[in-house]
């Protein structure tokens, strides 16, 4: 984080992306020999590691929605990867044509294939940056111009906590974020959690794959992701295993705990 | 054909789908969680009918067409279905359940369905194949997109750090390193035709003054301000910022020294125009320092050395012009510098010893006291008077030290000559500013008295009347205790300097020392106007001198005349050649004063 502001960013595909390795296990092939070994040794500790993927895009896709259905038009989507299947702007633009979406990853590949992704797009667009750098996001030129925070935003950090260290202070920069919002906007948060897991070997095993990225794992339970929320109302039913998050049906609710991630959405309440 | 009916499928064709059936429930069952479907489980149904259709419309057709197949294995892939477990499943599910569901009758149905799954897998395949290419095009492409813009933030941040590093940041001016480097290849790699270059080293008047009364930012501002109107004046050279209020512009390929002599009058006529800073209205003036010269034969650093004395001759004579370098001048410089630099090196090798010149006594002609004089045998230069280097001495403040070696090599001289059949002479030695301003100017005397022996009364200190122009108390009160000791106390050069009378009411003086310039009038004829006014103004000061007690010295006595003539006045005492040239003092106390009236001849003061 202290890298001088003109020092570029080393681009190294030998290193595996968080970024890629999720696209991995959402199926796509937008990933790097490095970035597939990596995810297999994780599915070799954690086999359901697709499962907990999929089922956090799920969330996401079941919370832009319900976002839409609130009247958000705004979304700021924090540590947004490699947007390929189910992306924020084709749910929201699908549901709002007018949905406008700003994508921030701090991984320069991610963000040089969202940009190709979001060519033409006038009413999307990606920015390069690392969310504990919350005041550069916010001012931002493209995240200003496509952004009215006079209005309602729907800021997104889904599937990001976890590589934040509590070192990097995560509740400040949430809470840098929501002064800059207006009241309506919402909040949705997700992250790995391993109180279902008695499994302690699993943990140390994703935890050992993840060092091995620039992205370390930090895993929190349901209480030091509910503290994230502060200032926010949560929506029913709160920060609960992603699959319960207002599910299609009962049954995909099933073995919910399975999903290793727990989220939740919070309205900002004034 | 059983009827679509009953199992909710229709015919009606792949535009209009009906509800989900049975079939098309239990695939979306089958494929969910296979990889990630982006999509509800409805639209995954509603999705997975229509292929349904036309699968079950591929069984029907008659003749086969393989195409349905590929189609429904692409929209798989396309739709996200698309991992090998999806395709497993999807396999699967046809087989067992596709005929059953749908109800479909066929005397070939197993042959058709065979044909079908292979032509599903077909296209799947192909489609997945062509899917994982593309993406895998599209990441490298990002990766390779990424890294070019890495680089060319790389070179930016290159090409912004070296701008940073050649560049003043307050005026945005080429900075010293710039300069330096320009200058060197101007000098070390001359381009064709550019065997001659030039400087003009330029530094603005009196900008503390702006600093310090309206504050460093209108300072600052002026800076900009003046730098921008250099660039502006004088965009065919490079001009740099060295620092503080220093610019230096670099003329290159120069054939003369006029060329360097107009880019300086522009220069200045630029940083001349008024300026507005801060609702001040402003003008400034510089000084400039020119040095153009063949780039053969020279250095940077020479050149630059040269521009910096260049430009301080600009500014001794008063700023707001340029001065030309001028290697002579520059040469004395440099070696004035020099032997001052010597100085302290010079004391601690006993380069320097003392001469005597006698104070004698205009009514019986005894030698009553001797002056002590610095000289500078040095090595190469051979002997040196005090006017080549006390002045240097002066400047620098090495006279504290070499003025302190004096005194005490004179104290140590004069108390050898004491023992003889007349009063041994006082030695009277030179105190600079510096050194009666110093504290432990008391100390130091009563040391050297004590540790040599010579007897208070026998050391004269002479000063200047400047020395006692300062308002301070301290040197006063130091001359004061120095008298109550028995130290006698002399204005030297009296009547040549302030001569403000009030400080011979507050001083200890023992003794006027008149300024010689008096004394050479009174080498005319008595009756030239301008010589009696001389005599008239030593009979006065005599006078003066007389009536607070002090005796007079006249220096610079060279004839036989003066001395009847000072003698008349009532002067106690003469210096200069007529007396006695400086000598070392064996010599001097040896052998008589040549005095012409006095008849102590040989038996002068006593021998060593």
């Amino acid at each position: 984080m202290q890298r001088p502001n003109w020092a570029p960013d080393d681009i190294d595909i030998e290193r595996p992306s968080v970024a890629r390795m999720y696209d991995y296990y959402l199926g796509g092939s937008h990933n790097f020999a490095a970035d597939r070994a990596a995810a297999r040794s994780m599915m070799e500790a954690v086999p359901d590691a697709p499962l907990m993927a999929q089922a956090n895009r799920a969330f996401m896709r079941r919370a832009v929605q319900y976002l839409i259905d609130q009247g958000i038009r705004q979304f700021l989507d924090i540590g947004s990867g490699i947007p390929t299947v189910g992306n924020v702007h084709e749910i929201a633009q699908r549901a709002a044509p007018d949905a406008r979406v700003v994508y921030v990853d701090v991984d320069p590949v991610a963000v040089a294939h969202s940009r190709e992704i979001l060519d033409g797009n006038p009413d999307a667009t990606v920015i390069q940056e690392d969310l504990r750098r919350p005041e550069a996001i916010l001012r931002h030129p493209d995240v200003t111009r496509l952004l009215d925070f006079s209005q309602p935003v729907a800021v997104l950090v889904v599937a990001v906590l976890h590589f934040i260290p509590d070192a990097d202070r995560p509740q400040e920069v949430l809470r840098t974020l929501r002064t800059a919002l207006a009241p309506g906007s919402h909040l949705v948060l997700s992250q790995a959690s391993d109180e279902s897991r008695s499994d302690t070997g699993q943990r140390a095993e994703a935890e050992r794959v993840y060092r091995r990225t620039d992205n370390p794992l930090w895993i929190r339970n349901r209480a030091e992701l509910t503290v994230f929320f502060d200032g926010f109302e949560l929506v029913e039913p709160g920060v609960v295993w992603v699959p319960q998050w207002r599910p299609e049906s009962p049954e995909s609710a099933e073995d919910a705990e399975q999903a290793i991630f727990i989220g939740g959405v919070g309205r900002l309440g004034g | 054909m059983a009827s679509d009916d009953s199992v909710g499928e229709t015919a009606a064709g792949p535009r209009h789908s009906s509800r989900p059936g049975t079939f098309a429930r239990a695939w979306a069952k089958a494929v969910s969680g296979t990889s990630y479907l982006p999509m509800t489980q409805a639209q995954l149904e509603a999705l997975l009918q229509r292929l349904t259709e036309r699968l079950a419309a591929a069984l029907r057709a008659e003749p086969f067409d393989p195409r349905v197949g590929h189609q429904v294995g692409a929209e798989l892939v396309a739709a996200h279905i698309a991992s090998a477990e999806g395709l497993g499943r999807t396999v699967e599910i046809i087989q067992l359940r596709l005929i059953r569901d749908l109800g479909l009758v066929a005397d070939d149905v197993e042959d058709r369905m065979a044909r079908l799954l292979s032509t599903v897998t077909t296209g799947y395949a192909r489609a997945l194949r062509d899917r994982t290419l593309d993406e895998q095009e599209s990441i490298r492409r990002a990766a390779m997109m990424a890294r070019a813009q890495a680089e060319r933030a790389l070179r930016d941040s290159e090409s912004r750090f070296r701008h940073q590093a050649t560049h003043d940041p307050l005026t945005d001016l080429p900075n010293r390193t710039l300069f330096t480097e320009r200058l060197t290849a101007a000098i070390g790699e001359p381009a064709r035709g550019a065997d001659r270059v030039g400087v003009c080293f330029l530094d603005l008047d009196r900008f503390k003054v702006v600093n310090d009364s309206l504050g460093h930012q209108v300072g600052d501002e002026l800076l900009v301000s003046v730098a921008r109107r250099l660039r502006l004046a004088l965009p065919e050279h490079l001009v740099a910022r060295l620092g503080g209020d220093e610019f230096v512009i670099l003329v290159e390929r120069t054939t003369r020294v006029d060329d360097v002599v107009q880019v300086a009058e522009a220069a200045l006529a630029a940083v001349g125009e008024p300026v507005r800073v801060d609702g001040h209205e402003l003008t400034v003036t510089a000084s400039i320092g020119i040095v153009e010269r063949p780039v053969t034969g020279t250095t940077p650093g020479e050149l630059m050395r040269a521009a910096d004395s260049t430009l301080h001759w600009a500014k001794a004579a008063g700023g707001a012009r340029w001065s030309l370098f001028d290697p002579e001048r520059h040469r004395t410089e440099l070696a004035r510098y020099a032997l001052s630099a010597a100085i302290p090196a010079a004391i601690d090798r006993g380069e320097f010893f003392l001469d005597y010149q006698p104070l004698t006594s205009l009514r019986d002609g005894t030698v009553l006291g001797v002056e002590a004089l610095v000289r500078w045998r040095h090595p190469e230069l051979g002997i040196l008077g005090p006017g080549r280097f006390i002045s240097l001495a002066e400047e620098t403040g090495l006279i504290v030290r070499l003025g302190g070696w004096v005194l005490a090599e004179a104290c140590r001289e004069a108390e050898s000559w004491s023992g003889g059949p007349t009063p041994a002479p006082f030695v009277s030695v030179n105190l600079a500013v510096r050194q009666v301003h110093r504290p432990g100017l008391v100390q130091e005397v009563r040391a050297l008295l004590g540790r040599t022996g010579l007897p208070p009364e026998r050391l004269q200190l002479e000063i200047t009347e400047s020395t006692m122009m300062s308002t301070a108390e301290e040197p006063v009160q130091a001359l004061r205790v120095l008298a109550d000791l028995g130290v006698r106390i002399a204005i030297d050069d009296f009547g040549t300097g302030y001569s403000n009378l009030a400080y011979l009411r507050d001083l200890p003086v023992t003794e006027l020392k008149v300024a010689g310039e008096f004394v050479t009038g009174l080498r005319a004829p008595t009756v030239d106007p301008a010589s009696r006014t001389d005599e008239r103004i030593l009979a006065s000061l005599v006078s003066l001198a007389h009536a607070l007690d002090l005796t007079v010295t006249a220096e610079g006595v060279e004839t036989a005349g003066q001395a009847d003539r000072l003698r008349a006045i009532g002067c106690d005492a003469g210096q200069g050649w007529y007396f006695g040239r400086p000598g070392p003092a064996d010599r001097l106390l040896g052998r008589a004063p040549a005095l012409s009236t006095a008849a102590v001849g040989a038996d002068g003061p006593a021998g060593v």
